[in-house]
């Protein structure tokens, strides 16, 4: 026995320095010591309970995960660990772990005489000092199982000895109550055929944090909210993922009939949960959020009369046809685009690439190109800005790191950026495939031009391969969940992922999309965040998925052809109105989910309904908010800003803030800007003062241009009595009548603009 | 508490006292705040609170040194009410980081980003958000001031990044010192305008009749909290007084100083006392010289004409404000905090002046100047229940390298986290990515600046 290992040279027991609860812990050491000797001298370790030698990999990896102690926040932490300690993220690494544990410092964390005084176990469990906490409880299960593998000689298993092939939850789906409870049990299926019971060892993680939890030994408790659910169970580097779905059981009698295969998905979900969906929504209704929707305005007042007068049966097909043709599509959406693409003023040299750029995106979109096209041309991009307008994007993201993250987060729905320094935590993506999908990128050439950032971009000839940082070795393009290509050097790699992303049989691409669009349009989407598509994060609807990405593809990836499916559908013409069942629905589409009106629109809107305009450098007179190329406007219109318009730093749309906040209630309450829009010589406020038709007819024009609806009985009276009343000027004296009825109006006008219903599309 | 009110008429002070008194969460004239005065530019070190006098004149710069109230510590004769009251303030001399440019400089000190190459926007948020963030998410306050106010904040090289601009600070832009101040959005400016304002909300109330039952997610109660709240801004008059100075005694006005300076500082603490809890000030205009900032490379100022130009206005007002803090029993809530994103190197440069000014000779004149130096520098911290007249941490003969208790921007951030009671290794927030960023990344509080004050 090899006593004398712990006390070796120069003192170090601890991590390096001596401080003042050494003597503490001498003395704790030599009370423990003194009950080993007493124990080991009966004869009998308290210790042995397995039969089978414990390795190291598969016995004891796990525990470190289950404890956290290789989390990302402390022992994995990236660069050297903590204190001196470095393991690898949630064991992925099981080797370098297995070295650091037994052999790092002279093997001073492991004491083989005597196990129970190992300093890993000492700090795990807080017997000395532990920055970390208690980790491990003395005695429990995998405290023991330490124990004994640490006295059976630590052994580190053989690459021949089983692993773990595979997870399998059970039950793998259920159907769960609203405050339910659902104990998971994990089987690892490992190489040779055996199973094993993991549960305890297992992490689990419910994707939808507001409808369930999942506790530390598997048990799923629901919360109140009816739908579609996902667990993620995590083992070893291994993951599976646990599906539940919480019916409400309500009774669905009355279906509005399905119009095409989204309302046949939609309505099929809601009868297996038992959600009754709201009844269709009126025509002005109707109108509103799919101009909002489709082309970021809200409908004229003459467009709202002429739309509500109109008898025909298909009156709301024939709009979404009007609204797909209109400019206002193209410009809704290049402005959806512009941003996750990067289109981002950081120097005004950048004004030209940018419009350039963004002329490009709307082009693109007023003509309709397939989507793939759209897509091929933007990554295979070559030449100047000019000449080229999509090499702008070249300009603003530079290196292959940046590119590939961009390009897999924004066309395939999947975050790479976790696996460029260790495997991906949730997903199965290693440092491997990271950089062999940044290989597509390593091609790249570039030559400077006149205007400072700016380069010519183009194929440089030569075998494309990154370097893995973790192997140090080289690797050639890999598509994701693809072998390496052999591309040959005057090709250019771009093409082939551009190739790989348009092909039907890609699983991402168009799934990537479609669900894009559908939280566009239905405010969630079907994988939810929308950029974060794994297999731990089931899509909350699978069939109906699957469906839209079908029928994207085979339309050709048509854009105009998705988006009209979507609005077309009874689904999207569901009222906002909560029924006595649906109000808590918040992710089967029973009902339409309001939302805030976005910042272009809003103000776009706010000047539509005030006859005001609002002015923006470097563009005509009359130019509309969602128009506007990039994020330099945000500078110069505080509106703008504190309603959220985001600045195309990032790719996710999370990006524009939704919700919210003191400064946007103080800027509709008090700013110049508002005062100045309803008081602008050629708005509305001052022409309905001064126009000729009565009353009632200037109230309900008031309403038609602002919640393109005619005004309720009750609302029109409190607006006639509003009218009637004295307005006294600042010294407090009434007002004669021009001015009192142009006072009036503007207060009308401000009252209606600052409503819950303008302010957000329903 | 709710504050979700139905009607404008129970927004006045004693509305919200009556609904105070129905539930008490803590209320915020409780609650620990921070007051930070932010450098911009960087303070000289050397010629302000870590003088070397016994080092050749390439470094030492022409201010004599003077002793303190306390025994260690010596200033330079720039700060002489400094010295004075010394036994309230603690000197920390051993911050140290790798950032050179003041965006990164700024951005790793404001946000404890480590990576020291200039961006033109912040990566990670400023403490300020991220602090006003967790504060919001405790639930309702009492107080009708925003949590997170500005008196000339910082807004350069700092922000709120994937926060989201909801945790922008109220902004109070514009010299206190003017007989015209005037703070938009507080207050009206005058009766006929409230009554409008009044008049209008009313028939809004009447007319916003959108079906409420969808709300499940309370985005329209938001909005109707933050609208009271907004409406009581404007309207109420306990809040206009906590911004008008023309309700502080002239004398007190006189102590900061009739100056920017002066006055910014008095209206920080006159906020925190009416319950602001992130206030930050930032010391930059006219009264830095000619570059309006602390930034003296010699092609902006004559370092010393810059230092003599602002040492009056700057001795004076900090520490009218630290004297304040401790006079009006705020020392053991508000933890204030001097500081710029870096020192200034040691070793006097020349350069020639780019432009006649203030604290500048005209353009060509060889002046001198020091530039950029994060590898030490000063900072001094009082109130917040720490142990002061203390000196933490030291430098080495020059002034150049930390040779003892070295510390770093995260030990700066988990300092003033740790005051505002936030558990600063545990807190994560996700940035855009859904990657889980933690808020201090490798740091420590400091210590010697704990509340009750440890050696």
């Amino acid at each position: 026995m090899n006593r004398t290992r712990q006390f070796s040279g120069s003192g170090r027991v601890f991590d390096g320095h001596w401080n003042a609860s050494m003597p503490r812990f001498v003395f704790s050491l030599m009370a423990a010591w003194t009950f080993l000797a007493t124990v080991a001298a009966a004869g009998e370790t308290p210790s042995q309970t397995s039969s089978a030698p414990l390795t190291f990999a598969t016995d004891i990896a796990p525990i470190l995960t289950k404890t956290g102690c290789n989390g990302g926040n402390c022992h994995a932490k990236a660069g050297s660990g903590q204190n001196g300690f470095r393991l690898s993220l949630f064991g992925f690494e099981a080797d370098e772990d297995y070295e650091h544990i037994v052999h790092e410092a002279r093997g001073r964390r492991v004491s083989p005489a005597a196990p129970e005084l190992s300093l890993i176990l000492l700090k795990a469990t807080n017997t000395v000092p532990h920055g970390g906490g208690k980790r491990l409880e003395v005695g429990s299960a995998s405290y023991q199982r330490i124990v004994d593998w640490i006295s059976q000689g630590m052994l580190p298993g053989q690459p021949t000895d089983p692993h773990l092939v595979k997870l399998e939850v059970q039950p793998a789906q259920a159907a769960m109550k609203p405050h339910g409870t659902q104990q998971l049990k994990v089987l690892g299926h490992y190489s040779d055929g055996s199973q094993r019971d993991v549960t305890e060892l297992s992490i689990f993680e419910a994707n939808d944090k507001s409808m369930a939890e999942a506790n530390a030994s598997g048990l799923v408790t629901t919360f109140d909210l009816p739908g579609n659910l996902a667990v993620m169970v995590r083992y070893q580097g291994c993951v599976s993922v646990f599906n539940a779905y919480i019916p409400l059981g309500a009774p669905v009698d009355h279906l509005p009939p399905a119009k095409n295969f989204i309302d046949e998905q939609v309505f099929t979900n809601l009868k297996r949960i038992g959600i009754p969906p709201s009844p269709l929504c009126d025509d002005a209704t109707y109108l509103r959020r799919v101009s909002i929707d489709i082309a970021g305005h809200l409908p004229t007042v003459e467009e709202t009369e002429a739309f509500l007068a109109d008898k025909s049966p298909d009156k709301r097909d024939q709009l979404v046809e009007t609204l797909l043709g209109s400019p206002g599509y193209a410009d809704y959406f290049a402005n959806k685009w512009a941003s996750l693409l990067k289109n981002r003023r950081d120097a005004v040299s950048d004004k030209a690439a940018n419009f350039a750029f963004h002329f490009w995106l709307r082009d693109g979109l007023l003509e309709n190109k397939p989507y793939d096209q759209m897509v091929r041309e933007l990554l295979g991009a070559t030449g100047d800005i000019a000449s080229n307008p999509p090499v702008a994007w070249y300009k603003r993201v530079k290196e292959p790191e940046r590119q590939l993250e961009d390009i897999a987060q924004l066309f395939l729905g999947v975050r790479m950026q976790c696996a460029q320094c260790h495997h991906h935590p949730f997903e199965r993506w290693s440092q491997r495939d990271y950089y062999g999908f940044s290989a597509f990128f390593t091609q790249i050439g570039r030559t400077p031009t006149a205007t400072a950032d700016e380069d010519v971009i183009f194929h440089k000839r030569g075998i494309a391969q990154a370097i893995d940082k973790k192997t140090q070795k080289p690797v050639k393009p890999m598509a994701l969940g693809g072998e390496e290509l052999q591309i040959s050097p005057d090709d250019d790699p771009r093409l082939y992922l551009a190739d790989w992303m348009g092909d039907p049989e890609n699983p991402y691409f168009a799934k990537a999309l479609v669900n894009r669009y559908w939280k566009h349009f239905f405010k969630r989407g079907l994988i939810e965040p929308e950029d974060d598509i794994r297999e731990t994060n089931p899509p909350s609807n699978p069939e109906l998925l699957n469906a839209l990405a079908k029928f994207f593809v085979e339309s050709g990836y048509d854009l105009k052809a998705l988006v009209r499916a979507m609005t077309q559908s009874q689904t999207y013409q569901l009222s906002s109105t909560p029924n006595q069942y649906n109000g808590i629905d918040q992710q089967n589409f029973s009902r339409f989910y309001p939302r805030h009106l976005q910042a272009e629109v809003l103000l776009d809107a706010v000047d539509q309904a005030t006859g005001a305009r609002s002015n923006f450098p470097d563009v005509p007179s009359g130019t509309l908010a969602i128009s506007l190329p990039d994020n330099s406007y945000n500078k110069s219109s505080y509106f703008l800003k504190v309603f959220g318009r985001p600045d195309a730093t990032s790719v996710c749309e999370c990006e524009r803030v939704q919700s919210s906040s003191l400064a946007q209630s103080l800027h509709l309450l008090n700013s110049d800007e508002i005062r100045q829009k309803l008081t602008v010589n050629t708005g509305r406020a001052k022409s309905l003062s001064e126009g000729k038709q009565d009353n009632p007819a200037k109230i309900r024009e008031l309403y038609l241009a602002t919640l393109s609806r005619e005004p309720r009985e009750q609302e029109m009276n409190i607006a006639l009595e509003y009218l009637k009343e004295p307005q006294l000027d600042a010294a407090g004296k009434p007002l004669a009548q021009p001015q009192a009825a142009r006072i009036a109006f503007e207060d009308l006008l401000w009252a209606l603009i600052d409503t819950k219903e303008f302010i957000f599309n329903h | 508490m709710q504050l979700g009110l139905t009607g404008f008429a129970s927004l006045t002070w004693p509305g919200i006292m009556r609904l105070k008194a129905a539930s008490s969460p803590q209320p915020s004239q409780e609650k620990t705040a921070v007051i930070m005065v932010w450098l911009p530019g960087g303070l000289s070190h050397i010629d302000c609170y870590d003088p070397k006098p016994n080092i050749g004149s390439e470094y030492r710069g022409p201010f004599q040194t003077i002793s303190t109230v306390v025994p260690d510590l010596q200033l330079t004769e720039l700060l002489p009410r400094h010295a004075r009251i010394a036994d309230k303030y603690t000197v920390l001399r051993s911050m140290h980081h790798m950032s050179g440019g003041h965006p990164a400089g700024s951005m790793t000190m404001l946000s404890g980003d480590p990576d020291t190459r200039d961006k033109s926007k912040p990566k990670y948020p400023d403490w300020m958000s991220v602090a006003a963030y967790l504060r919001s998410k405790q639930g309702p306050r009492d107080c009708p001031l925003p949590n997170y106010v500005g008196v000339a904040p910082p807004t350069e090289y700092n922000g709120p990044a994937y926060i989201g601009n909801a945790f922008l600070p109220f902004a109070v832009t514009g010299d206190p010192n003017l007989p015209n101040f005037d703070v938009p959005n507080i207050g009206l400016s005058s009766e006929a305008e409230a009554r409008r304002l009044g008049k209008r909300v009313a028939l809004r109330k009447q007319l916003d009749l959108l079906e409420r039952s969808f709300d499940k997610e309370r985005e329209l109660q938001a909005l109707d909290e933050f609208e009271s709240q907004a409406m009581t801004l404007l309207t109420n008059s306990k809040t206009r007084d906590a911004f008008d100075l023309s309700k502080e005694d002239p004398a007190t006005r006189d102590r900061y100083g009739r100056n920017r300076w002066g006055q910014q500082l008095l209206l920080a603490r006159r906020l925190v006392e009416a319950g602001v809890e992130i206030l930050t000030s930032s010391l930059h205009g006219p009264l830095c010289g000619r570059v309006q900032n602390w930034d003296d490379h010699a092609v902006n100022h004559h370092v010393f004409d810059a230092l003599r130009f602002r040492a009056d206005a700057y001795d004076q007002a900090v520490t009218a404000l630290i004297e304040d803090i401790y006079e009006r029993g705020l020392d053991k809530r508000v933890l204030v905090c001097v500081t710029g994103e870096f020192g200034r190197t040691p070793k006097i440069s020349y350069d020639r002046s780019t432009g006649a000014g203030n604290a500048s000779a005209p353009t060509g004149t060889l002046q001198p100047g020091r530039d950029h130096w994060p590898r030490a520098f000063s900072n001094i911290w009082a109130g917040g229940g720490i142990r002061t007249g203390q000196v933490i941490g030291a430098t080495d003969s020059r002034a150049e390298d930390v040779i003892e208790r070295a510390c770093g921007p995260g030990d700066f951030l988990a300092t003033i986290y740790q005051h505002l009671g936030i558990d600063y290794s545990k807190i994560y927030i996700s940035d855009l990515n859904g990657r889980p960023t933690p808020i201090v990344d490798n740091g420590r509080a400091i210590r010697e600046l704990a509340r009750g004050g440890t050696a």
